[in-house]
């Protein structure tokens, strides 16, 4: 089979860091391969993606030396964001967008345009679809619908499902499989589930950019366990290995009995009824779970538990009443998704010495909470960084350690392990549980099936802004797109 | 939350953007040298008629994008009207001292504001923004490198609402308040800046590889998915404004509303 894209002795350095990030690394691809680069965060899969398909160093100026390489003749390229990869409004103008680059005839756009949508199954009605009603799963595959207009040999990927629900997720890999079986295939991935039976080879880095594993997943899995669990690679069956090692604790009895209830509760937005709640309840002990599809109303559920949004109905937190935010703000911390607009201050060590701060708590006491804080929370060494300065992990536990640092009867959280590696989700589940085990209630927003089977304790399913209760225990509310294939 | 304006088409739509955008610059310059106050009342209707019956938008939303304009007008007139200079005083009272100098000043001021609203209005409203720039590259031989990265950075603004309102929350949960003093004011605007400008430059940076992934390049040469054409319609808009100046000019000659023919020279 004939080589693809290649590079010998590749060397490549980020401007103002010491060190390299590839040492003369040498990998090629051949025609028709379909291939998962797989490595601890930061180990520079996504750079690798950007330097095989020369977006380095032609559209991202960063140094590189090689002995040798091979450029694709054609290729395509679908990012992370499903928001920053689209320049039109429209569905239809971002693909006339690539064809005119490419420089074909206007008479011959319409025609590719609608292929190319039915393509990937997006069986819009009208084309001229605004893109920002679309469903981050639609984007997407807008964005591969898009590059295929490209007609490209070599398709890369980089982690075009971090973004997505469970739903979403399919989607893409359905109709990568679909698209993409004559095409090379490099793709970077953390949630390997969908894509696993694709794949035919498989190329592990360590955290320094080196290659320690490159073959057939059948020969990779087996003998590289405990890297893929030392570095948090989503693999098949990591629950399973966390499940043995996990230990598990049944719910003691709290000498505290906190306890939310609410009764014909009602949550608006812009004046327009976007929740209800029949009846809900929740106590010391509680993990849990708020599912339901994008859109569905889990943010407006937690933005009225915290009363950011309009409400009505019975609210009550500890038998006290919960009319406005100030009724609630020391009683519960909140964890939003994108931990970076949660950010008030300028160091890690502000960022939660604020808290103490607005009780005006004494200096002593203040230094040793947070100190405390920030051992618990493994961020010591970072406590007079920038908080964007941090990785995306250290971001996600300061975000919580935030949170919790006022000791808030309830927590509650927005998607809080949305696009975290394994190792990073299970330390922060990890914090979370111990906090549930010292009497307080979790209320979380998650898709993820596995989480809700090892840590909740009951689910709130919304549909629709309908809100139902059910045990956990009980058979989890799988929707057809929620199941986990593996 | 997407934010839509529903509207019919009306030939002011069908007008070529660039000849759209060129015609009122020409009208926004030409406002500027106006200084008989009989011809700027009356050239007022002209963009009045447009921008009331020939939008396509529901009444009451044109109604409800008036109110500023409105205000605008209220303020630039009120302030020239109550405190401008002047020798024959109609009402005197404290501070404010109208003369009939100032009156017709203000008056004048005022509604050169209004038509200059009027006139931005009619143009946002019966102008898409994609077909402004792919109008604006065909005629007016726009860099296409421009026009895409304008219309690439429209569609940030309502991701950046949306950034705007997460913020917010943030720093109520957070226990943030807003404090009105100097420094707070300050702490406050670098509080929402900061992260506001971090996340768009890092997006705006993303959009622009993902442009060079699709092939995106400096050349000029490129086809066009919307090909933009002269026709009739950008006649009938000069036309309109033309005949209406000179309809103007001699009505106001010949019936004046006002004894003043230079507001300047009161």
């Amino acid at each position: 089979m004939p080589i693809v894209s290649s590079f010998e002795k590749l060397r490549l350095k980020f401007p103002g860091t010491k060190e390299l990030l590839f040492e003369d690394l040498s990998l090629s691809f051949e025609k028709g391969e379909k291939v998962l680069l797989l490595g601890p965060s930061g180990c520079g899969k996504s750079t690798l993606l950007q330097a095989l398909s020369g977006l380095i160093p032609n559209s991202i100026e960063v140094p590189l030396k090689y002995a040798d390489c091979t450029y694709p003749d054609s290729w395509g390229f679908v990012f992370q964001d499903p928001d920053s990869q689209f320049c039109m409004p429209y569905a239809d103008e971002e693909i006339a967008f690539v064809l005119e680059n490419l420089q074909v005839p206007r008479e011959q756009m319409p025609q590719r345009i609608s292929e190319l949508l039915s393509l990937v199954g997006l069986d819009l009605k009208d084309p001229h679809a605004r893109i920002n009603t679309f469903s981050g799963g639609m984007k997407q595959r807008l964005a591969i619908a898009s590059v295929l207009a490209l007609d490209p040999e070599v398709l890369f990927f980089d982690e075009p499902t971090a973004m997505l629900d469970p739903e979403g997720t399919i989607a893409i890999w359905e109709t990568v499989k679909r698209i993409a079986a004559d095409k090379t295939v490099i793709i970077v991935e953390h949630k390997i589930e969908h894509v696993i039976d694709f794949i035919d080879r498989i190329i592990v880095f360590d955290a320094a950019g080196t290659i320690i594993a490159d073959g057939s997943p059948d020969e990779v899995f087996p003998s590289h366990q405990t890297e893929f669990e030392k570095y948090g690679i989503w693999f098949p069956g990591v629950w399973d290995q966390y499940q043995s090692t996990a230990v598990s604790i049944k719910t003691p009895d709290f000498p505290l009995k906190r306890k939310i209830v609410l009764e014909n509760f009602t949550g608006f937005r812009n004046k327009q009824t976007k929740l209800r709640i029949q009846h809900a309840e929740a106590v010391s002990g509680d993990w849990i779970a708020v599912t339901g599809k994008n859109g569905a109303g889990k943010s407006t559920l937690l933005l009225s538990l915290i009363q950011l949004l309009k409400t009505s109905g019975t609210y009550q937190v500890n038998g006290r009443s919960i009319h406005s935010n100030k009724d609630i703000s020391s009683e519960a911390g909140f964890v939003f998704q994108n931990p970076e607009l949660q950010f008030v201050t300028n160091t890690v060590f502000d960022e939660l010495a604020i808290s103490f701060r607005q009780t005006h708590a004494s200096q002593e006491t203040m230094e040793k909470k947070v100190a405390e804080l920030l051992q618990l929370f493994h961020l010591a060494n970072q406590r007079e960084l920038h908080p964007y300065q941090l990785s995306m992990g250290q971001k996600r536990r300061l975000s919580v350690a935030t949170a919790i640092a006022k000791n808030p009867a309830i927590l509650l959280l927005d998607e809080p392990t949305f696009g975290q590696d394994a190792k990073n989700t299970f330390a922060v589940l990890e914090l979370l549980e111990s906090y549930r085990l010292s009497g307080h209630i979790i209320i979380m927003a998650t898709h993820d099936s596995h989480i809700i089977q090892h840590f909740a304790t009951k689910v709130w399913n919304v549909v629709d802004g309908e809100v139902t209760v059910k045990e956990a225990e009980m058979s989890i509310p799988v929707e057809v797109g929620h199941a986990y294939l593996i | 939350m997407p934010i839509s304006f529903d509207h019919k088409m009306t030939w002011l739509h069908k007008i070529n953007p660039s000849v759209k955008l060129v015609v009122l610059a020409c009208l926004f310059v030409a406002v500027l040298f106006i200084h008989n106050p009989n011809v700027m009342v009356l050239f007022a209707i002209g963009p009045a008629i447009l921008f009331l019956f020939f939008t396509g938008h529901p009444f009451k939303r044109i109604l409800l994008f008036s109110i500023p304009f409105l205000l605008i007008f209220l303020s630039t007139s009120s302030s020239m009207i109550l405190f401008g200079k002047g020798e024959t005083t109609l009402f005197h009272w404290g501070l404010i001292d109208i003369t009939v100098e100032s009156l017709y000043r203000g008056m004048h001021l005022g509604f050169r504001a209004i038509i200059y609203a009027m006139l931005g209005l009619t143009f946002a409203l019966t102008t898409s923004q994609v077909l402004l720039f792919y109008s604006l590259m065909q005629q007016l031989k726009l860099n296409p490198k421009y026009a895409y990265s304008f219309m690439a950075g429209i569609r940030l603004i309502p991701i950046m609402i949306e950034e705007l309102t997460a913020i917010r929350y943030a720093r109520m949960v957070r226990g943030i308040q807003n404090t009105y003093t100097v420094s707070g004011i300050f702490s406050s605007i670098k509080g929402y800046s900061i992260p506001l400008l971090s996340q768009s430059i890092r997006r705006a940076y993303r959009i622009a590889v993902a442009m060079e992934a699709k092939r995106f390049t400096d050349s000029r040469k490129r086809t066009y998915y919307y090909q933009l054409h002269f026709s009739r319609y950008d006649l009938l808009f000069i036309a309109y404004f033309g005949l209406f100046l000179l309809l103007v000019l001699s009505i106001s000659g010949h019936y004046p509303l006002f004894p003043v023919v230079d507001v300047r020279s009161l």
